[in-house]
């Protein structure tokens, strides 16, 4: 039915509830008057329920001319004069006879219908603030619950094992290699993978981290990465001094230096190069890796790692810190972690 | 045995990988002759008919194309041994199949099996392997790639990258479309109508004429005037209309 929703919320309960009222008001009044109860009763209900009808249909009217509570505050002084003329006709009186000699019963009805409406609907409109603050309360812990949840699924993604067993076995293969083919080479390889192992492995890993560290951490995997892919990678580490003692959460900034090879370099056939740069302004400190790649192609997956940074982030420093991923002129990408400058992590 | 030469192929990115593979070949079974290396699995098909290799030794994970497009391209025309570091699915899919394959790092009594067995089947005709490099293909694939993941948007003089999912709505606004999330805002040129044809339908839904809204990040739902809607976003401020034609799809189970 169209116009059904107006009648939305007319249920037995408001029902019930308005007879009950009508039923006790009378009651209040009658040593006031000369009126017999069951007279005022029926004075009450016919006031009662036409109320009670303009008012449910005064709230659910879509509109927004009007605040809502002023339509139904109108409702009620319209229900009541309609309710006093309807009580008027049901005891057999005529209009003309309501608005001459009865005109001062007819007022005194209206009145009462309007007082007691209005303390109800006073009434109304508290519980249904109250319920609306109930309800806005709710989903603020919702949103808390759900950013604790996340937090804590970033943080037992970031437990879990962190070294790709791909890398690894492939890394081992190259030593493998080199031990025989040359040496030196290999010893230098493994101190890299030695270096990464220590960094990533989670038992060996402490829940904030210098950037330092983290710089550390990505140069072992590039030198790996560099012996690996032979001619293909380059790279570059530009990270001032001064910065090198800051705080910085763990295990991000692989997660842009693996993606820059993964996604970046190894998926296009020539060389690239990969640099690691750092810089304060402004209070943040902002740390990007930049890299000569094909690019991001807008159907290509890769999100879950970034995604884990993003809600890290969050969790660690609400809304002043972020992860932006840019274009990089002439080709390649720019992924960036901007943080407060000086905040623990 | 004879002891006649066999052409073989090797198809690994990694150079040390490859020489790796050739010196422990060379080793294990002197009469193979490795006549061409490959850096992806690209060119399997030119590389067949210019070398005539009875044998590939194929890395599943290249960059270009892989071992398995390079397998598929082979198909029965030469036998196909697969090298892997490490995929569980891959070693428990050959384990079943008949099917060679190698192990990185090498084991030097696990290649000489491996050889052992390539010298017996070489009198054969390769084995039909398309079913099973078709459900390895099926299995190691990553993502597909069917809907759009990022959001190339330009900020000031940048291009910035946008994945998807940090997107609050996408709204057009005359000539442009605007992309809003939770702490930032930019312009794409792309229409409505285009985006709604590669966003994800199940996460992204149109809501207006104007409208597509991620419903990953809808707190409520009212209802307003005219038989219209209004989602509240959860951390962002604005409200979105939904105009008559798209209330059916937050009507109530």
């Amino acid at each position: 039915m169209r116009y059904a929703h107006l009648f939305e919320g007319l249920t037995v309960r408001r029902v019930l509830a308005v007879t009950a009222l009508c039923a006790v008001a009378p009651l209040l009044l009658v040593g006031y008057f000369l009126n017999t109860y069951n007279d005022l009763l029926l004075s009450a209900l016919c006031v009662g329920y036409t109320s009670m009808v303009f008012f449910t249909v005064a709230g659910n009217v879509r509109q927004s001319r009007v605040p809502r509570e002023a339509m139904q505050l109108g409702a009620i002084v319209v229900g009541s004069l309609l309710g006093t003329i309807l009580a008027g006709f049901v005891k057999g009186r005529g209009l003309a006879e309501m608005l001459g000699e009865r005109l001062y019963g007819v007022m005194i009805t209206m009145a009462l219908g309007i007082g007691f409406g209005c303390v109800v609907v006073a009434m109304f409109i508290l519980r249904e603030k109250h319920a609306r603050d109930q309800a806005r309360f709710h989903r603020a812990e919702s949103e808390r619950h759900r950013l604790e949840k996340n937090l804590l699924e970033a943080k037992l993604q970031l437990m879990q094992a962190q070294v790709e067993p791909h890398f690894l076995f492939n890394t081992l293969a190259n030593v493998q290699h080199l031990v025989e083919s040359d040496p030196p080479e290999a010893s230098r390889m493994l101190e890299s993978l030695i270096q990464y192992l220590r960094a990533a492995l989670p038992q060996m890993r402490e829940s904030s981290t210098s950037l330092k560290r983290e710089v550390d951490m990505a140069r072992a995997f590039l030198e790996i990465q560099r012996i690996r892919m032979g001619a293909r990678l380059d790279f570059a580490i530009d990270v001032p001094e001064s910065l090198q003692c800051r705080s910085f959460p763990p295990m991000m900034l692989i997660s842009l230096v693996e993606n820059a090879v993964k996604h970046g370099v190894d998926p296009c056939c020539e060389t690239g190069t990969i640099a690691i740069r750092a810089a304060e302004a402004g209070g943040v400190l902002r740390v990007w890796v930049e890299d000569s790649g094909e690019g991001i192609k807008p159907k290509k997956g890769g999100g879950v790692g970034l995604s884990n940074i993003r809600d890290r982030l969050k969790a660690l420093y609400g809304t002043s810190a972020r992860l932006v991923i840019e274009e990089r002129e002439p080709r390649g990408v720019v992924a960036s972690i901007e943080v407060p400058a000086g905040i623990p992590a | 045995m004879s002891a006649r030469a066999v052409r073989a192929v090797i198809a690994d990115d990694e150079p040390l990988l490859r020489a790796q593979l050739r010196m422990r070949l060379a080793r294990a079974w002197p009469e193979l002759q490795v006549v061409h290396e490959m850096e992806n699995g690209r060119d399997a098909g030119q590389v067949l008919t210019a070398h005539a290799p009875e044998l590939f030794f194929l890395d599943i994970h290249m960059p270009g194309a892989t071992g398995l497009e390079a397998a598929r391209e082979i198909g029965s025309r030469a036998h196909v041994v697969f090298v892997t570091a490490f995929d569980q699915y891959a070693i428990e899919a050959f384990e079943r199949g008949a099917i060679d394959y190698i192990l990185k790092p090498f084991n030097e009594e696990r290649l000489a099996i491996t050889v052992a067995r390539l010298k017996e089947r070489l009198g054969e005709r390769p084995p039909r392997i398309e079913e099973l490099v078709e459900s390895l293909a099926a299995r190691l694939q990553t993502q597909p790639a069917e809907h759009l993941r990022w959001v190339k948007a330009s900020v000031g003089s940048n291009v910035r990258l946008i994945p998807v999912e940090e997107v609050l709505f996408f709204q057009s606004d005359e000539k442009y479309t605007r992309v809003v999330t939770c702490d930032s805002e930019a312009l794409i040129r792309k229409p409505i109508r285009e985006l709604l044809d590669e966003l994800d339908p199940a996460k992204f839904w149109q809501v207006h004429r104007a409208t597509i809204v991620n419903v990953d990040h809808i707190a409520t739902v009212r209802r307003g005037m005219k038989d219209q809607a209004e989602i509240e976003l959860r951390d962002h401020a604005e409200k979105l209309v939904v105009s008559r034609a798209f209330t059916h799809l937050f009507k109530q189970m």
